[in-house]
């Protein structure tokens, strides 16, 4: 499933990402990676706020829905 | 022999802080990743042999945004004889992902281990030693804020600067990829290349910036290395990705002992469930901004009928500047009277005219600062990232406008932190119709000389609203016909929220007020002169016509006459339509290019007159006698001896501010014509200074040239618009 279908508290296993080159290595970087972990600590209209790796991260909608969590 | 150390690692790890520590300078620190935006080289307070270089901070050697581009080329191109890579503590295993990048690059590198103060405060234990032994290079825990373990992180860095030994190979990828690895090295060395193993693993990951500087048959034969190795379909640069992770992941295990396990809900958690919640963020957010300009400027603070600090500081200021002036006449009593108005009339009036207000901006910018320095700025821009997004920026954007409202230049120069480059121009078009603090003096004198029977603070916001609504026009225009794109993605971490200390706040709005001191002694100093010069003196000054003229032998001749009479009569006719075609406004928008704050000091010089007799019978004249008799004159008849009264009493000051000039009236009339006025400076091009700088993000004067012409358009259609509706409404 998307990530944006995450609700807060929730946590997933990145699966991939479905979206531009350079954005996809810019996710790698700040540790989007295969497999690793992403919980959902908070969400607002604007988008999500995810954990990653112990760091706190903000996201908009239309990214989180093109990373596949499972 | 002296040597070049760069200070390096992920935004907001703390370079900055470590930077103003070693060289006791004063650079910008602020507690959203992406404040540094480009290098900044400073010499090592105990050595001056030794140069420090700050770099922005960059999550990876593969740079996403333009400024990770700057620190990137300095590390593998410019190459430093040693890096101190930042690691912060709190975030370790992220940080790590790029000290891994750097120590491939062979550079010779010591690791500080930054933020040991909120490790520790975590319950967190981290094995400097282990760590030092996994890497290979010396590891030193500091906390930067306050210069902790930085003697020793220092010794460890001239060390290794001197040695410039490379660090030792890690043991970072598996079997099959080193291999892939080996063979792309081997044919990189044998084409000549330098740092093959860093180049290399880019090459393999793809790198487009690395790939750009071999030749293709080299890239061709990369590629087949990876396909014969991986399948033609392979995405290395992920494999890449997770093999360093997992190695980082491991090491941490093994050095990392966590006080706690699983993620537990931080103070900075709690605070953003309010501060980032779905209903209440927008109304705090606006509660914040209007704090922001209450403290700054108003006379009705927080409805208590008191002066915000802004205007109270301004007012002592402004009387200390008044009895300078008094001593500075008395002196000069004596002195021939073109020196006495070059003084006078010219410098000191002119910079007075400014003066009083460097308290508000004071004021507004250490205001400023608490936002930047205490986490907020980055969920700012997370929460506001929605309704940017409708008119085609990312919430991104958000942080160099509000930078624009202390100062246009660093506001611009942060548009490098945008990731398309249609944020970036288009934000740097609406950086411009900011309100700058140096546009601030033009709103008070307006507001205070011609909207002096309105609500004056409402009058205030009222612009403040303006620039925004205009901005979010523009860029909605811009994005419509122009770039086609869709708005951006919002990536953004969001640091620690951390309380600021006094220190660092003090010295921001200390930086602020010297960087004014300095433009005061320099450009707008010059500019006092020169407008002095030219609105007294012409031809006639020189050969000899006004000596014989001016009865007291004086070579200055009438303002109307002036060389600068002749110079805005030209220019004036354009503003016409916009309800100020005199020569004196004319004259202020362009004096205001060079400086914003020259508006006013152009004003206070031009519109010195003292209110005469015939002044106040002409000025009165307009008024019918029901009219007249409002105004306090007895039985509505004109009485030359109460005037004088009336006219400073009910018709200008009712606020009581003597900052204002009656004379602006006689060329700017209606409130309308005010209002298009102010606007149009508003909005118009930006000072010179700004202008550099929008040419430097935007590189070629062609783009420059059409982002000044979109602020110009812009500043004329919405001007005129003013006058013509004000003029149909009020
Ligand atoms: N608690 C604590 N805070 C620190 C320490 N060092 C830096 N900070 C804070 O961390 C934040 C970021 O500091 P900067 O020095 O601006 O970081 P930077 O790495 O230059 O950031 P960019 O220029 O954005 O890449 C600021 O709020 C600092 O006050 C430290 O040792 N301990
Ligand atoms: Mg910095």
């Amino acid at each position: 499933m998307a990530l944006a279908m995450m609700e807060v508290g929730e946590t997933r296993e990145i699966r991939a990402f479905h979206g531009k080159e350079e954005v996809k290595r810019h996710l790698q970087d700040l540790g989007f990676v295969k497999g690793e972990h992403v919980q959902v600590i908070g969400e607002n209209p604007s988008g999500l706020i995810l954990l990653v790796k112990g760091v706190r991260i903000a996201l908009n909608r239309g990214l989180a829905s093109q990373i596949i969590v499972a | 022999m002296s040597y070049t150390i760069a200070l390096a690692g992920n935004p907001n790890c703390g370079k900055t802080t470590l930077f103003n520590d070693l060289t006791g300078s004063r650079q910008r620190v602020g507690n959203w990743p992406g404040v540094t935006v480009d290098k900044k080289e400073g010499t090592y307070k105990k050595d001056k042999e030794i140069n420090i270089m700050d770099l922005p901070g960059t999550y990876s050697l593969s740079p996403y945004s333009a400024e990770e581009i700057i620190a990137r080329d300095y590390i593998v191109k410019e190459k430093p004889d040693a890096v101190i890579d930042i690691v912060d503590g709190t975030s370790i295993e992220r940080n790590l992902y790029l000290t891994l990048q750097i120590l491939e690059t062979g550079v010779p590198t010591v690791i500080a281990l930054n933020m040991m103060d909120e490790v520790e405060a975590r319950g967190d234990k981290i094995g400097a030693e282990k760590l030092s032994e996994t890497f290979g290079v010396p590891v030193v825990p500091v906390v930067a804020r306050n210069g902790k373990g930085i003697q020793e992180l220092m010794e460890e860095a001239v060390k290794a600067a001197k040695e410039k030994k490379p660090p030792k190979k890690l043991p970072i990828f598996d079997e099959k990829l080193q291999g892939a690895i080996d063979e792309a090295k081997k044919l990189l060395e044998d084409a000549g290349e330098s740092d093959s193993e860093w180049k290399a693993v880019k090459l393999l990951e793809n790198d487009e910036n690395v790939a750009g500087q071999v030749t293709e048959e080299l890239k061709k034969q990369i590629d087949g290395i990876v396909a014969k190795a991986y399948g033609p379909e392979a995405d290395l640069e992920a494999v890449v990705a997770d093999q360093r992770y997992q190695y980082i992941a491991k090491v941490v295990k093994n050095a990392v002992k966590k006080g706690t396990t699983g993620h537990v809900e931080t103070k900075s958690d709690k605070l953003d469930k309010i501060l980032t919640n779905r209903i209440l963020a927008l109304p705090i957010f606006a509660v914040i901004m209007y704090l922001l300009f209450a403290c700054t400027n108003s006379e009705n603070f927080l409805f208590l009928g008191i002066n915000s600090p802004g205007i109270w500081l301004a007012g002592i200021v402004e009387s200390i500047w008044e009895r300078l002036t008094d001593l500075a006449a008395g002196v000069l009593g004596g002195a021939s009277p073109w020196v006495y108005s070059l003084v006078i009339d010219g410098i000191m009036e002119g910079l007075g005219a400014i003066l009083g207000f460097i308290p508000l901006v004071l004021v507004l910018y250490i205001l400023i600062s608490f936002l930047e320095d205490c986490g907020y700025m980055a969920r700012i821009a997370f929460v506001l990232d929605r309704i940017f997004r409708r008119f085609g920026l990312s919430g991104r954007s958000f942080i160099p406008l509000l930078q624009g409202f202390g100062c246009s230049v660093p506001a611009v120069m942060a548009t490098r932190t945008l990731e398309s480059e249609k944020d970036r121009k288009i934000t740097t078009i609406l950086a411009g119709f900011m309100p700058c603090g140096a546009k601030l003096p033009i709103f008070a004198l307006f507001v205070s000389t011609l909207f002096a029977d309105s609500n004056q603070t409402l009058v205030t916001y009222s612009l403040y609203i303006f620039s925004i609504v205009v901005a979010i026009i523009v860029s909605l225009l811009l994005n419509k016909f122009v770039y086609k794109d869709g708005a951006s993605n919002f990536i953004m971490e969001l640091p620690q929220y951390r309380i600021p200390t006094l220190k660092s706040i003090l010295i921001h709005g200390w930086e602020k007020v010297k960087g004014f001191a300095v433009k005061a002694g320099t450009v707008i100093f010059v500019s006092t002169i020169l407008i002095w010069f030219l609105s007294g003196f012409n031809f006639g000054s020189f050969n000899g016509t006004n000596a014989a003229e001016n009865e007291d032998g004086s070579v200055m001749c009438e303002m109307n006459d002036s060389f600068m009479a002749s110079i805005g009569n030209v220019i004036a006719p354009v503003f016409k339509p916009l309800g100020f075609g005199e020569w004196r406004p004319a004259v202020g928008v362009v004096t205001g290019w060079i400086a914003k704050e020259n508006v006013v000091v152009t004003f206070a010089q031009l519109y010195d007159e003292d209110v005469t007799d015939e002044y106040l019978e002409e000025y009165f004249a307009q008024y019918s006698p029901e009219e007249l008799e409002e105004l306090g004159f007895e039985g509505g008849e004109y009485d030359a001896e109460a005037a004088g009264d009336i006219y400073s009493e009910s018709v200008l000051f009712e606020g009581g501010d003597e900052n204002a000039l009656p004379h602006m009236k006689d060329d700017i009339k209606t409130k309308a014509a005010a209002y298009a006025y102010m606007v149009f400076n508003l909005l118009c091009m930006p000072c010179f200074a700004a202008v550099g700088a929008m040419k430097r993000e935007l590189k070629t004067w062609k783009e420059t040239g059409k982002a000044v012409a979109v602020q110009m358009v812009t500043a004329y259609v919405v001007a005129l618009l003013v006058n013509v509706a004000g003029g149909l409404f009020l």
